[in-house]
């Protein structure tokens, strides 16, 4: 009599289209293996020509924009001259309207230092893998919270005259409220949808809000001496 | 199955010193690699900070006094000062906005001086009215030479309101 | 004649010379393809095969690729316009004039370089929000998203610095102010920026010195982690899916369908 094995051993067999795979089960445990292929295409030369085609898209549209619109150039750098406004380049600009409210030490070095290092981290917090809905759990406590943060940021906002920068947060606030009063079955689209969203992107969502403001803002409605202008009233 | 524990035990014995020789080696060797990087760090500073600079002197002759009528608060663009005549006496700013080192100018018709960048303001004497500059314009040593002009280091600051009386 | 081509080609690729450098050989079959990625040193970088939804343009919208794309583009009108470049005081300043105006086809050039570059900046950071609002950075994927943020900084950075080099009032107060800002880290801010600028005014030192960040290191490190960006994407398991998409669903009832077929 043989003894019984402690193991079996399977072979996956479509072997034309992918890897072999071989599966050792132990302990004659039964575990549930969910096995399903996805379809796959090669590399070669399936997706290369797909890359290809859309970079060589791109290249059209950008060498079709350098043709008909020259990249600025000003008089030769003047040290005595400060040319008024003197801006950044658009993607700084948020950060420069930054720089007309708080300290260079703050909004120059802290809150893009900050930034950076809250990117980074992103995917190392279990705050950011939890994928439920936010107010579909704990729901008061929940609501409490993030109101008692968005009104704490607002009112530091409002005391520094931030306004440019405390009109997204409160938006934000107020959707948060309508997705805490709202549930997967709520009639409407947007409030179904805003009900299913997770804590990190309420976060993110806010600071990409905040980004596109500011930015817009400092692009197009500051001029001289960083003073509110309209852009179509120039 | 006695017999291979002792043996392994007597073999951790013997291993010891050579553990402890072992650890002290890698020691030395990190730590000698830790000096050396230390090294390259100061080399590269000392490499990377030029010690000649062929930049303006700090010191201006900014010319005789009665350029400089009562009342009036006058800008050399050249060296980046404000000449300034009160009834207190003479004295020369930074025109350099203390923000993030934009060159200000001076508006008389609202008799204060202004930052194009962050729109910061400050009197004629230096001092903030608006913006987020974070200090004062400074005040720079000021003094008469010889020949009576007036001389500026724009490397030395001094306390305000320290009037050149003359 | 169209045959006539294919012919030279189907000569020149059993040439020894070509079957010397192009070692996967002749043939369209799945062990073909495989080996023309896995035997080129820059395509290996990338998997064999990629999941067959991943291509729609809903899935990506082909940001990265894009991304890259104009990193290519800067890379040749950049050395292209260095060589009528001098990063010199006042040099600098006649030189990008006579780019615009006395070099043919170098207004062109300039004007691909500065666009170019203010894509790969958007491009860069919508590819940032779109994978993060995919879910893409979770594991096995959070190192790869770190050094996304990495490479973002560095394109920044290459941006920044090249924004100097024309030499006009626009960029000499751009970066005065700029790093100026560094001078505002606490302590040690002014030995950033007198190390920055070589200096303590933005001059011909600065110019230098953001000249070979702008064409050397920073384009080097960019690479350096490009490489390593493509090389996770394999490594980590291809490109990111979510298994609760449709596509996922509708792939499961495909296998159960066959499986009953063989039932």
């Amino acid at each position: 009599m043989t003894p019984p094995k402690d193991f079996t051993a399977a072979v996956g067999s479509d072997m034309r289209a992918s890897q072999r795979r071989v599966l050792f089960v132990t302990r004659r445990t039964s575990p549930q293996v969910k096995v399903y292929d996805e379809e796959r295409v090669q590399t070669f030369s399936e997706v290369l020509i797909r890359a290809l085609l859309a970079v060589e898209c791109l290249l059209i549209g950008l060498v079709l924009m350098s043709l008909f619109f020259n990249a600025p150039l000003e008089g030769i750098a003047n040290p005595t001259n400060t040319p008024n406004p003197a801006k950044a380049p658009w993607y700084f600009l948020g950060l420069q309207e930054m720089l007309h409210y708080f300290p260079p030490v703050v909004a120059g070095v802290l809150i893009p230092g900050l930034l950076i290092i809250a990117l980074i981290v992103i995917p190392y917090f279990d705050i950011n893998i939890e994928a439920e809905g936010f107010f579909l759990k704990n729901r008061q406590q929940r609501l409490m919270l993030s109101m008692i943060v968005a009104g704490s940021l607002s009112i530091f906002l409002w005391f520094f005259d931030v306004y440019v920068a405390l009109a997204p947060t409160v938006i934000i606030a107020a959707l948060m409220l309508l997705a805490a009063f709202s549930s997967p079955q709520s009639p409407g689209r947007l409030r179904r949808y805003l009900a299913l969203r997770p804590i990190f992107w309420w976060i993110m969502t806010w600071f990409l809000f905040e980004l596109i403001v500011l930015t817009a803002v400092g692009t197009f409605f500051r001029g001289p001496g960083w003073s509110w202008v309209w852009p179509w009233r120039s | 199955m006695p017999t291979m524990t002792t043996t392994t035990e007597t073999h951790l014995v013997r291993e010891g010193s050579e553990l402890d020789r072992r650890e002290f080696f890698t020691k030395l060797g990190l730590g000698s690699l830790g000096v050396a990087t230390a090294g390259t760090l100061a080399f590269y500073y000392q490499y990377l900070s030029p010690n000649v600079l062929f930049e303006p002197s700090p010191i201006v002759n900014a010319g005789a006094l009665d350029r400089y009528p009562l009342g009036s608060v006058t800008l050399d663009v050249n060296s980046a000062i404000y000449l300034v005549h009160l009834a207190e006496g003479y004295f020369s700013l930074s025109a350099i906005c203390t923000h993030l080192g934009c060159m200000t100018a001076w508006k008389p018709e609202l008799n204060m001086i202004a930052c194009p960048c962050h729109g910061s303001r400050f009197s004629e004497e230096g001092q903030k009215l608006a913006g987020p500059a974070p200090r004062p314009l400074p005040w720079l040593k000021t003094w008469m030479s010889d020949d009576g002009e007036l001389m500026v280091d724009r490397s030395v600051t001094i306390p305000q309101f320290q009037f050149l009386r003359v | 004649m169209p045959g006539t081509i294919e012919t030279y080609f189907d000569k020149l690729e059993r040439t020894r010379v070509w079957r010397s450098i192009f070692r996967s050989g002749k043939g369209t079959s799945t062990l073909h393809n495989a080996l023309a990625i896995q035997q080129n040193v820059f395509l290996h970088l990338f998997p064999t095969k990629v999941r067959k939804r991943m291509l729609g343009l809903g899935a990506t919208w082909y940001l990265g690729t894009l991304t890259l794309g104009t990193f290519i583009v800067l890379v040749v009108t950049g050395i292209l316009l260095m060589l009528y470049y001098h990063p010199s005081v006042p040099r600098a300043y006649s030189d990008v004039k006579d780019l615009q105006f006395a070099v043919s086809s170098g207004l062109f050039l300039r004007n691909l370089h500065r666009w170019s570059a203010h894509a790969m900046v958007f491009l860069a950071f919508a590819h940032m929000f779109r994978v993060f609002y995919r879910g893409a950075y979770r594991a096995p994927r959070e190192f790869n998203w770190v050094v996304g943020v990495f490479l973002l900084l560095v394109t920044l950075l290459l941006s920044y610095t090249g924004y100097l080099l024309p030499w006009d009032q626009l960029a000499y107060w751009a970066i005065t102010v700029g790093t100026n800002i560094s001078s505002a880290v606490p302590l040690i801010g002014d030995k950033i920026r007198f190390l920055l600028l070589g200096g303590h005014l933005v001059n011909a030192n600065a110019l230098l010195r953001f000249y070979v960040l702008h064409c050397v290191i920073l384009p080097l490190t960019a690479v350096v982690f490009l490489a390593v960006h493509f090389w996770r994407i394999r490594k980590d398991g291809g490109l990111y899916v979510r298994e609760s998409e449709p596509g996922a669903a509708s792939h499961e009832q495909q296998s159960s369908n066959e499986e009953q077929k063989t039932r």
